[in-house]
């Protein structure tokens, strides 16, 4: 008996974190299109509001159902071209200046050649 | 030219090459010599900004925030609202936090520990 509450519990958690996950990245989303930020406040409360009507839902099954249609939503709206922050990976700045490997210096010999 | 070269010589400043490998005594965690990324933060920066982003959340009372404080448990609040939260501190810092770490982060210290040993926070 207290398996079957342990397994509940674990899957109660994991579908919590995909919920979190999937709220997480909504925003984010609604941030991209939403670029004013009063605009994206009022957007934000409503994301907030869908996500708040299914807050009690207690059926685990129903909690897949619901995560899978939020998805299904989120995949449909998401940006074609997203504000992603310059260093990270997709960003503009993402691997512009490597750092050098180790060993490498730089001579200054100002054009010298070797037989002068 | 003798004389050009004996000043040239007395002026130019003797180069030194820095030996950053043999030097195991010196804290260099969260110093990074002759890096492009120095404009590290401070810690008592860190927590001042993060607190001041935290108090000017809506659903948060200002005056129990300290540099301490658990979102769920000492605020009240919830975990869409702990969501909310990091992604305010993600645009305060300029951070992009994976979302996997970002779930973990359910505390004020977590929040400051991990910006503070983030190398791009700014």
């Amino acid at each position: 008996m207290s398996v079957a509450t342990a397994t509940y519990l674990v899957r109660r958690a994991a579908q919590k974190e995909r919920v979190r996950i999937l709220y997480r990245r909504a925003l984010k989303d609604t941030l991209n299109w939403a670029v004013h930020r009063h605009l994206f406040y009022e957007d934000a409360d409503l994301l907030r509001a869908r996500f708040e009507t299914n807050k009690h839902v207690e059926d685990p099954d129903t909690i897949d159902r619901l995560i899978a249609d939020g998805e299904v939503q989120y995949n449909k709206w998401r940006h074609p071209d997203p504000y992603i922050v310059p260093w990270a990976p997709g960003g503009s700045k993402f691997t512009r200046n490597p750092a050098p490997p180790e060993g490498i210096e730089i001579v200054y010999n100002y054009g010298r050649e070797d037989n002068d | 030219m003798a004389l050009r070269a004996a000043v040239l010589h007395h002026i130019r400043v003797p180069v030194q090459t820095l030996r950053l490998k043999t030097n195991p005594c010196a804290p260099s965690g969260s110093i990074r010599l002759m890096s492009s990324h120095d404009d590290h933060l401070t810690k008592e920066e860190v927590v001042d900004r993060v607190v001041s982003v935290i108090k000017s959340f809506p659903k948060v009372d200002p005056s129990r925030v300290t540099p301490e404080v658990h979102f769920q448990k000492d605020l009240g609040l919830d975990s869409l609202d702990n969501v909310e939260i990091v992604m305010a501190l993600e645009e305060e810092f300029k951070l992009e936090i994976p979302d996997k770490e970002a779930d973990k982060i359910d505390s004020c210290n977590l929040a400051i520990e991990y910006i503070h040993n983030h190398p791009l926070a700014s």
